[in-house]
């Protein structure tokens, strides 16, 4: 499968993925290619499965079915080069939050099998970009949302991956906080990298990637350049409410009482 | 005494008691277990406080009753000055930050709090000892009246303390490192019993209750306890000192209640502790710790820091290990005390740390996806255990020694120290392989929040992990207990135990290394599953 040029290997294939929790199906049957230099969005309403489709992309959780290769690598048969190659900021999950921010990315970094002295100058130089330099001694426990994020997101980064997976970077976030993990990620891609985030915000993703898949209901309902999937709508988010059969749902004449003007 | 004019001729008092009650009767209304905890809990209360008011009746004429006496009121304060810090959520008028928009001044509401604090079980309980304290102490007319006086000014010294201190603490009791404080208060108890218990059997044999007497000596001065030895002076006769001890005890209440007034009015007239808090620069200067480095380098070093920092830093982690340390002392060496003891009691240190091992990334909580993701060989995951265990060893293993050599030192018998420590570490290194193993085997969640240390659903799961653990542990130790056994049975058997130390040390150490090793493929296959299971709390 590597044996094409470094252009030709997709990002992350996937095939046929399925993850039933009991009765419920998360993820339907996913069949997936994610192209590689590209900043991807992952699009879809609450319970779509991004979350679960995430976690099985990068050896977090178990598929039922499937395959799941990133960079020409099988998730589960080769984590050796999988896990050398991919950073995540998961959603939902713990950091070591009794670490200081500092001391958090010191472990990570060792953890990854990187030199002491080059964790260090790396760990200074996100925590000033990301502006956690005066909270770098702070313990993880005591941050905002927004600074773990970031914290979460120097994390990932610190090895230099080749994919980044990110599940709901922006949320909770500040727009200070925001402006900033968007000046990083861009950055990243800019010199080649992948990026592959989650997020419900349409506006976000249609300001920042070029690609995006629009998830509901566990299936991929479309994919592709972002110009291709908006297609003839005026915004990602007019296409994405056609796209989950929404469009019907504007709440009009029933609520006609509520608005100023009227006495009561 | 508030004698300004306009706002308000109320009282504030009835107000506030009348607060606090209807507060006691919605908590009661949420749930029916509540009720039923809270009746389950007045009932043994009251049961106790009969019994104890029953007992120092009945110790009435008794040589050592004032001892006992002021002993047990001693104690009651202490409890009364430590409470606030473990449970801080009881009481919502404690905490006086929530009044802190309505136009009190401190005097009126230092009155009307304190008038609330007597409202309560802790109360009724106090003043039922309290009673029970004077009846067994007083004879005379005039010590009737000094035990009146002593009694009131007793139980007011206990829930003023009570109230100081929280109000005093309250800034760090409504931050995260007051919660964290809180985890533990379920060891104190823990230890506090066991302390009581010793001091029980202590009592119990021998020499009895008077040995209690120089430690009355001492606290017969220290109030609220004076106000005991007051009444008890009064009744040998002695009025100047009952009175100068009845003084102390009032001074002590007049201090007590300046110093809550004080931090009241600094209460209710600064920001509040989160804001504070938040406005806080960054204290600590920079720098890696010296820890990182003794350890050694790569993933090894990198997982024994982690872990050691979070014996120290993480709530949950260190109430563990403290009770680990604590119970492993206090056994064997309080049974050496006691000279009941055995020897062999001291691998009860090995044995309670060797606990810690299990579950291990339980104890990383959903955390444990950064492991996780570092993780992808059997070697990895090989190391990453033994870093862990390494880290576990760095504690236990001087600690151990240490507790065997007290132990030893106390009964005297040095000859039996080599055997009693091979035996600590083939225990030792039994439970770090057992642990290794079910720590990848049966994973379960530990609950950050509150008092349970199991998830929901998973009890059974950990009991497998734990007590299945244990009992492997112990077989997988036989070799080194039979070898122990037989050199204690045979004849020329003694001349041969000393060899018990290399040989339990060796067999302790292989059986870790073959632990870690049969846990390694397995941690490195079961990674998800692992996750799943310990991201439950």
């Amino acid at each position: 499968m590597t044996e094409g040029a470094g252009e030709a290997v997709p990002a992350v294939r996937v095939r046929g993925l399925w993850k039933r929790f009991g009765e419920q199906v998360a993820v339907a049957g996913i069949d997936l290619e994610l192209p590689a230099g590209r900043f991807i969005g992952l699009v879809g309403p609450n319970g779509a499965g991004k979350t679960t489709t995430l976690s099985m992309v990068t050896g977090l959780l178990r598929p039922d079915q499937g395959t799941v290769e990133v960079v020409g690598h099988d998730v589960w048969r080769d984590p050796v080069q999988v896990k050398a190659r991919i950073g995540v900021l998961p959603e939902g999950l713990r950091l070591f939050e009794r670490l200081s921010g500092r001391e958090l990315l010191a472990y990570t970094g060792r953890l990854r099998g990187l030199h002491g002295a080059e964790v260090d100058k790396r760990a200074t130089q996100l925590l000033d970009v990301l502006d956690l330099a005066g909270a770098q001694h702070k313990l993880v426990v005591d941050y905002s949302t927004g600074m773990r994020k970031k914290i979460g997101l120097a994390c990932a980064l610190l090895h230099n991956p080749e994919v980044l997976f990110l599940d709901e970077p922006f949320e909770g976030v500040d727009p200070v906080s925001a402006q900033t993990i968007r000046g990083v990620l861009e950055r990243y891609t800019g010199s080649g990298a992948t990026v592959v985030f989650s997020s419900h915000v349409m506006e976000l993703v249609e300001s920042l990637c070029d690609w995006v898949a629009v998830m509901a209901a566990g299936r991929i309902r479309a994919h592709g350049p972002l110009a291709e999937v908006r297609g003839g709508a005026p915004s990602l988010q007019q296409a994405f409410l056609e796209l989950v059969g929404a469009h019907g749902r504007t709440a009009g004449a029933d609520l006609d009482w509520l608005g100023g003007g009227a006495a009561r | 005494m508030s004698s300004n004019a306009g706002v308000s001729a109320v009282s504030i008092t009835p107000v506030v008691v009348r607060l606090k009650l209807s507060l006691l009767r919605n908590g009661l209304r949420q749930s029916a277990g509540r009720r039923a905890a809270y009746v389950t809990s007045v009932v043994l209360v009251l049961l106790f406080a009969a019994l104890q008011l029953l007992g120092l009746i009945a110790l009435r004429g008794n040589a050592h009753a004032t001892a006992v006496a002021v002993l047990l009121v001693a104690v009651l304060a202490l409890g009364w000055a430590v409470m606030p810090l473990f449970f801080p959520s009881g009481d919502e008028t404690l905490d006086p930050t929530r009044l802190v928009m309505l136009p009190l001044r401190p005097r009126p509401l230092v009155r009307a709090l304190l008038a609330a604090s007597l409202v309560g079980i802790g109360p009724v309980f106090t003043l039922c000892l309290l009673i029970g304290s004077v009846i067994s102490v007083a004879h005379g007319a005039a010590a009737y009246v000094t035990a009146v006086v002593a009694v009131v000014v007793a139980l007011l010294v206990c829930v003023a303390l009570a109230r100081a201190v929280a109000a005093a603490n309250i800034r760090l009791l409504s931050s995260r490192k007051g919660r964290d404080l809180a985890v533990l208060s379920g060891l104190v108890i823990a230890i506090g019993a066991q302390l009581v218990n010793f001091g029980a059997q202590r009592l119990g044999s021998a020499g009895g209750l008077s040995k209690l007497d120089p430690v009355a000596d001492v606290l017969r001065w220290l109030p609220p306890a004076s106000a005991i030895g007051a009444v008890d002076s009064v009744s040998e006769g002695s009025y100047g000192v009952g009175i100068a001890q009845l003084v102390l005890a009032v001074a002590t209440l007049v201090g007590l209640l300046a110093l809550w007034s004080r931090h009241l009015t600094r209460l209710m007239t600064s920001p509040d502790g989160s804001t504070v808090q938040a406005a806080e620069p960054a204290a600590r200067e920079r720098g890696s710790s010296g820890l990182g480095r003794l350890l050694p380098s790569g993933r090894t070093g990198t997982v024994m820091e982690r872990s050691l920092r979070y014996v120290w830093r993480d709530p949950k982690t260190k109430a563990a290990w403290v009770t680990s340390l604590a119970i492993g002392l206090i056994v064997p060496v309080f049974n050496a005390l006691q000279g009941t003891g055995s020897i062999y009691f001291a691998c009860f240190a090995a044995g309670m740390l060797g606990i810690q091992m299990y579950n291990q990334f339980g104890q990383d909580t959903s955390a444990f996806w950064i492991v996780a993701m570092t993780i992808s060989s059997t070697r990895d995951a090989y190391v990453e255990l033994r870093g862990r265990a390494l880290a576990l060893l760095v504690i236990t293993l001087p600690y151990a020694t240490l507790v065997t050599v007290l132990t030893t030192a106390m009964l005297g018998d040095w000859p039996k120290l080599p055997e009693v420590l091979g035996l600590s570490f083939a225990l030792l290194g039994a439970m770090l392989a057992t642990g290794a193993w079910s720590s990848a085997r049966f994973p379960y969640s530990i609950p950050q929040e509150g008092y349970k240390n199991v998830a929901p659903g998973q009890t059974g799961l950990a009991w497998i992990s734990i007590f299945g653990g244990m009992v492997s542990a112990a077989l997988l130790a036989a070799p080194v207990i039979a070898l122990t056994i037989w050199g204690n049975v045979t004849a020329d058997g003694d001349e041969w135990t000393w060899l018990l130390l290399p040989l339990g040390a060796g067999y302790g150490a292989l059986i870790t290394v073959l632990g870690l090793r049969l846990a390694a493929p397995r941690t490195a296959r079961r990674l998800p599953e692992i996750l799943a299971a310990v991201s439950k709390g």
